[in-house]
């Protein structure tokens, strides 16, 4: 009667599974409240210099204002919210065990709690940070900018965020911990810090699309994209063994 | 697991169980948590049939069963199902069905919706007949458009047993699966199990209530303290457990007068006053409950209590763990 459930079929089913269960009214409600409240912020204070204000200097407000808010604290804290609790919520409350023991290989369960996080992660976050772009109305650069960043930045820090709410009990205050202390210190006073936090690749992206110089955000377009696909990769591997090697309640 | 001698087993090596086809094997496993030793030195092997897994909360019953299932590891030792260790072969957890102890369910999930789930998880072929057919097996409607969060204790424990014979298992290892049911539902459930331990499947049921487990499965495992302490049929080890002395503590007048006449008439085996308490052994209740009252009315000795200081389930389990 029973068979042991192919790769495609187990992401398809644990995708289902884990977006049902995050996607609880309250998180998206204030998710998108923090969203909608960062974008508008963002955009006021785009357009808020006038006619007197060049369109580069403009520009250079928007951009930096979306990215000190934007990609900073809206991408991190949504993707972190949802990521952590990917498996770290059924891991809580004892519902693991309805994944685990059955005939799936652990691979398929990872990467469809990264899918699953991602799901419900990007929209809360694109949706509001480009229609911010949008209004900001500082040119085209901003809003393709502020797509392809959010892309980047949602997908790494959910693949990441994932495997902290494996390997970790109190995986939101190590998650913030590691947004406010390692990207918001660290990253700026160490090159192997700078280079392990994922804030440093979203910010490059920006900085490449719109020609504005941003602080830790000098890497190309390339190395900014590539190596936050290896980050994914990575956190999915670990995830994968993680879930092999899980005691489960 | 077939039907053996029983026998009370000194700790630490407790003999295994042995059967024709064993679906479940225990060789020498032990779990420690840290410095806790969860399960100690345990050995044992079942077959078809149901089998009870008798221990008081805390002896290391659910440990145990997550070791067979695979959800732990075991510090030491092995496990295995159906020949293989479920924590590495993905086709083994395919053929457990497991309705563990905790409460958790995805709560937001009709019934039929999480038992579908688990025949998708499973890979049956046709899920939704199949979820239909469980849920129908244990008095439950597919069709209730309520969430599991809103049911009871006892239909949430019938929800995760659907859900564990959804895969139609060869191993269904069911932890404390009778909490929380009425008796309706209790005698209905254990009816179930022995229809399908009837059928060939292996069921292992877990219960720290002596009286429940007689009527699960005449096949015993008792596990006290992490340890293995008794195995083989329930009649057998209840006679051996009721054959043991049983303490009772009696508050009277004049504790030292009763004690007396009792010892001389030979009415207990043993007898202590401790702090104007009289403490009784006695190997035989009845003998004891019939005469007590008889006997201090005709010496003028007004009786306060009489309570029996051993007659719970832990006491019984130290009998078999140590002999007192």
């Amino acid at each position: 009667m029973t068979g042991s459930v192919s790769g495609l079929r187990a992401i398809v089913i644990t995708h289902r599974l884990l977006v049902r269960q995050l996607v609880t009214r309250g998180r998206i409600a204030a998710l998108l409240g923090v969203g909608i409240i960062v974008s508008l912020v963002v955009a006021l204070v785009s357009r808020a210099g006038g006619e007197d204000e060049s369109a580069e200097e403009a520009l250079e407000i928007g951009t930096s204002v979306m990215s000190n808010l934007g990609f900073t604290i809206v991408v991190p804290i949504v993707a972190l919210v949802f990521a952590s609790a990917a498996f770290g919520d059924l891991k809580e409350d004892g519902t693991l065990v309805y994944l685990w023991l059955r005939p799936m290989d652990r691979w398929p369960m990872a990467v469809a709690g990264w899918l699953a996080a991602a799901t419900v992660s990007l929209p809360v976050t694109l949706v509001p940070l480009t229609v911010a772009a949008l209004i900001a109305d500082v040119g085209s650069e901003l809003v393709w900018a502020t797509v392809l960043a959010c892309v980047v930045g949602n997908l790494a820090y959910t693949a990441v965020f994932m495997l902290l709410g494996l390997l970790t009990k109190n995986s939101v205050v190590w998650g913030i911990g590691y947004i406010l202390i390692w990207e918001g210190l660290v990253a700026g006073i160490s090159g192997v810090g700078e280079k392990l936090a994922i804030r440093g690749y979203t910010r490059s992206i920006i900085a490449e699309q719109t020609g504005v110089d941003l602080y830790l955000g000098d890497l190309s377009l390339g190395i900014a994209v590539v190596v936050p696909a290896l980050v994914i990769l990575a956190a999915v591997v670990l995830s994968t063994l993680r879930l092999r090697s899980l005691d489960v309640a | 697991m077939s039907a053996s001698e029983p026998s009370l087993l000194p700790p630490p090596a407790p003999p295994p169980v042995s059967t024709a086809r064993p679906i479940v094997e225990v060789q020498n496993v032990t779990k420690s948590f840290g410095d806790v030793v969860a399960v100690s030195d345990v050995s044992f092997t079942v077959g078809p049939g149901v089998t009870a897994l008798l221990g008081p909360n805390g002896a290391g019953k659910s440990t145990l069963f997550r070791m067979l299932c695979g959800l732990t590891a075991p510090s030491r030792g092995t496990v295995r199902v159906l020949g293989e260790q479920a924590r590495e072969h993905r086709n083994v957890r395919g053929r457990i069905g497991l309705a563990p102890q905790q409460d958790a369910l995805l709560d937001r999930f009709t019934a039929y919706e999480f038992v579908e789930l688990a025949g998708k998880t499973h890979g049956v072929a046709d899920p939704s007949d199949q979820a239909r057919q469980s849920l129908a097996y244990v008095d439950l409607d597919p069709e209730d458009p309520k969430r599991v969060g809103a049911y009871s204790k006892g239909m949430r424990q019938r929800v995760k047993l659907a859900a564990a014979l959804v895969n139609d298992p060869d191993l269904l290892i069911l932890d404390e699966p009778l909490t929380g049911l009425d008796p309706v539902q209790r005698n209905r459930m254990i009816s179930l199990f022995h229809d399908l331990g009837d059928g060939g499947k292996c069921l292992l049921v877990s219960s720290h209530v002596l009286d429940e487990v007689a009527r699960i499965g005449s096949n015993v495992l008792v596990i006290a303290q992490g340890r293995l302490v008794a195995s083989g049929d329930y009649r057998r080890l209840r006679e051996l457990m009721d054959d043991r002395p049983h303490r009772i503590r009696v508050q009277a007048d004049d504790a030292r007068k009763l004690a007396s006449a009792l010892i001389g008439r030979g009415v207990v085996d043993g007898a202590a006053v401790r702090e104007n308490a009289l403490l009784i052994d006695t190997l035989n209740v009845d003998r004891f409950g019939r005469n007590i009252a008889p006997i201090a009315a005709e010496l003028g000795i007004r009786l306060r209590e009489v309570v029996p200081t051993d007659d719970d389930l832990e006491s019984v389990f130290r009998y078999l763990v140590e002999r007192r």
